[in-house]
C-alpha cells in the first residue's frame, strides 16, 4: 500500500473542496504540478525518523 | 573616498561628508532622485518614490535636526515595509486596495532617527514567495550588470537599486534567502541577521517562523552601520530579542584572528555550477580555511523549510486566494493554492525536525566559528527563464535559486553574503555563516575579504 502512487489530482480536488478553495480549471494543472513538486521536495524530511520526545521548536510565551 | 554625490558613494562616506559639512543632505537627496529618474527605465527597482518627503527630511537634517551616524544617507525599502501614507504592496496588486500605512515600519523609523532619508519603496516578488525578482504586476526588477538577467528575489528591487547606485543602502526581507539571493546575483554585501535580532514590526509578513529583515549595501561598513542602528528590542514584534544590543561597527577592524573557519561540503557542493564552487574556494583560500565539514541533514532542512513556507504562507493568503485568485501573480497563485492543501502533519514534523537540526548545528558551532557556503548555485539566470541545469539535472529556477540559503535561515543563523567580481562575467556571492547572535564574526570575515580585495561590489 505504502508504495502505491497517490492520485494527486483527486487529492487536490477533494482537499480544495474540503477547505472551500475553488480552483478554476485554468489554474488546476499548475496547482497539480506544484503539489507534485512539494511532495518530491518533502521526501528528505518525510524520511527522517524523530524521537517521540522531540517537540516543535516554537515557544508560546503567555 | 568617493564623491558623496556620486553613485559609487557608500552610506558611511555620505554620512561623514554630511556630518562634516562638506555636502548638504539636500544635495545628496537631489543626486539620488536624479539617479533614480535616469536608471529606472533600465533596472525597474522602485515602485514608489517619496521625493517630497525625502526633500523635506533633507532640509530638516541640514537645519541641524535628526543628526546621527547615517546623516543624509538616502535609502529605500522593499515594498513590504510600511511607508506612512502608502498602501503596503508586498509586491501585490491586491494590497493596493488595502489601507494606507498609518506610520513607517519600525526599521525605517530607526534609520531615519539616525539621520537616514527614505526615498522610496522597492519592487519585489509577490508576497515574497519568490527567488527571481520577477513580478507580473510591476514588471521584473532587472540586474544592473545585465538588464536581461534576473536580480534574484524576492528583494529584487533592493538588489537593483543598490547595485545600480540609485541608493547606497536598501532594506530587504529574507525568509528563505530573499536578501542573500539578490545580494549574490547583483554583487552586493547583504546581511541576514539572526532570527529575531531586528524588529519586523510594520512589515507585511510571509512566514512568521522564518521572516527576517536586513540591509543590502556596497560595503561591509555600511552593513554594520545600518545593522547597529536597527538593533534593539521592540514590543511590537513578539519574536524580537530582548538581548542587549551588540554593536558590530567597532569590531570590523579585528580581522579574522581566532576565528575557526571551515567550508560546508556535501549538500552545499552538490548541484552548484563551477562559478559558485570557485567563489567559495577563492574565499576559503583567502581566509586560510582548508577544512570541510558536513552540516548533517541539510537536505531535510531544506525540505522542512520548503514545507513550513508553503503551509504558513498559503494559510496567510487563503482568504485572498478564495476571494481574488485572478488578482494574484500567476507565478505565486498556484504555488500558494497547492501549499494550502498540504498535510498538516508535514508542518508539525518540519517544526519538530527544526529543533533537532538546530541542536545538531549548534554542536558544530562548538568546533567552528564560521561556515562558508555558496549563496546561489549559479550566476543570474535570464529573466523569464523557467528551468536551469544544476549538476546536470534540469530543475525549476524558482524553487532552486535558494537551495543553499534555505537550510541556514531555517534555524535563523546570521549570514553575510560577500560578493565576488568575475572579470568578464556576472558577480556571485558566498555565504559567511556564523552562530546565533554572532553577526560580528561574519561581518569581520567579510570586512577582511573586502580589505584584501577578494570581495567587492562591482562599480555601480
Amino acid at each position: 500500500m505504502a508504495d502505491e502512487k497517490p492520485d494527486i489530482a483527486r487529492l487536490v480536488d477533494e482537499a480544495a473542496k474540503a477547505i472551500g478553495l475553488a480552483i478554476a480549471p485554468e489554474y488546476r494543472a499548475n496547482v497539480l504540478v506544484n503539489y507534485e513538486r512539494s511532495l518530491a521536495i518533502a521526501q528528505p524530511l518525510l524520511e527522517v525518523e524523530l524521537d517521540d520526545e522531540l517537540t516543535p521548536a516554537p515557544v508560546f510565551r503567555p | 573616498m568617493s564623491d558623496p554625490l556620486s553613485k559609487q558613494a557608500t552610506a558611511s562616506e555620505i554620512a561623514s561628508a554630511v556630518m562634516s559639512g562638506k555636502v548638504k543632505a539636500a544635495a545628496v537627496v537631489e543626486a539620488a532622485l536624479t539617479r533614480i529618474e535616469t536608471s529606472e527605465a533600465r533596472v525597474n527597482a522602485f515602485t514608489d518614490v517619496v521625493a517630497d518627503r525625502a526633500r523635506k527630511r533633507a532640509g530638516e537634517i541640514d537645519a541641524g535636526l535628526h543628526r546621527g551616524p547615517l546623516a543624509g544617507v538616502p535609502f529605500a525599502v522593499k515594498n513590504l515595509f510600511d511607508i506612512k501614507g502608502l498602501p503596503t504592496r508586498a509586491g501585490s496588486k491586491i494590497n493596493c486596495d488595502g489601507p494606507k500605512a498609518p506610520r513607517d515600519g519600525s526599521l525605517i523609523r530607526k534609520l531615519e532617527a539616525a539621520g537616514a532619508i527614505l526615498v522610496g519603496g522597492l519592487n519585489m516578488g509577490e508576497y515574497a514567495y519568490d527567488f527571481t525578482g520577477e513580478n507580473a504586476h510591476y514588471g521584473p526588477s532587472r540586474n544592473p550588470h545585465d538588464p536581461t538577467r534576473m536580480t534574484g528575489g524576492s528583494s529584487g528591487g533592493s538588489g537593483a537599486a543598490v547595485a545600480s547606485g540609485e541608493v547606497p543602502l536598501a532594506l530587504g526581507s529574507d525568509t528563505n534567502g530573499s536578501i542573500r539571493v539578490p545580494s549574490s546575483l547583483c554583487g552586493l554585501f547583504g546581511l541576514k541577521p539572526t532570527y529575531g535580532r531586528l524588529s519586523r514590526a510594520g512589515s507585511f509578513p510571509f512566514v512568521d517562523a522564518f521572516d527576517h529583515l536586513g540591509p543590502l549595501a556596497r560595503s561591509v561598513a555600511d552593513l554594520a552601520l545600518s545593522f547597529d542602528t536597527m538593533q534593539g528590542w521592540d514590543p511590537d514584534d513578539p519574536v524580537c530579542t530582548d538581548r542587549a544590543e551588540e554593536p558590530t561597527s567597532t569590531e570590523l577592524g579585528q580581522g579574522i584572528g581566532g576565528l575557526r573557519i571551515v567550508v560546508a561540503g556535501d549538500y552545499f557542493e552538490r548541484g552548484a555550477e563551477s562559478q559558485a564552487l570557485e567563489a567559495v574556494a577563492t574565499v576559503a583560500k583567502a581566509l586560510g580555511a582548508s577544512k570541510t565539514i558536513v552540516i548533517p541533514q541539510a537536505a531535510a532542512a531544506r525540505s522542512a523549510a520548503y514545507i513550513i513556507t508553503a503551509i504558513e504562507g498559503s494559510q496567510l493568503h487563503l482568504p485572498r486566494l478564495r476571494a481574488r485568485p485572478q488578482d494574484f501573480d500567476p507565478d505565486t497563485r498556484e504555488r500558494f493554492m497547492a501549499g494550502a492543501l498540504l498535510p498538516g502533519a508535514w508542518y508539525v514534523k518540519a517544526q519538530r525536525f527544526r529543533r533537532h537540526y538546530r541542536a545538531a548545528v549548534q554542536k558544530l558551532f562548538g568546533e567552528v566559528d564560521i561556515i562558508l557556503a555558496p549563496a546561489t548555485p549559479c550566476t543570474a539566470p535570464k529573466i523569464g527563464q523557467v528551468m536551469m541545469k544544476l549538476g546536470g539535472v534540469e530543475l525549476p529556477v524558482r524553487a532552486n535559486l535558494g537551495l543553499y540559503t534555505q537550510p541556514i535561515s531555517f534555524i535563523g543563523l546570521p549570514v553575510v553574503v560577500a560578493p565576488l567580481q568575475r572579470p568578464g562575467g556576472l558577480p556571485i556571492g558566498v555565504q559567511i555563516i556564523a552562530n546565533h547572535y554572532n553577526e560580528a564574526a561574519a561581518l569581520r570575515v567579510a570586512r577582511h575579504l573586502e580589505k584584501q580585495g577578494v570581495a567587492s561590489a562591482p562599480p555601480a
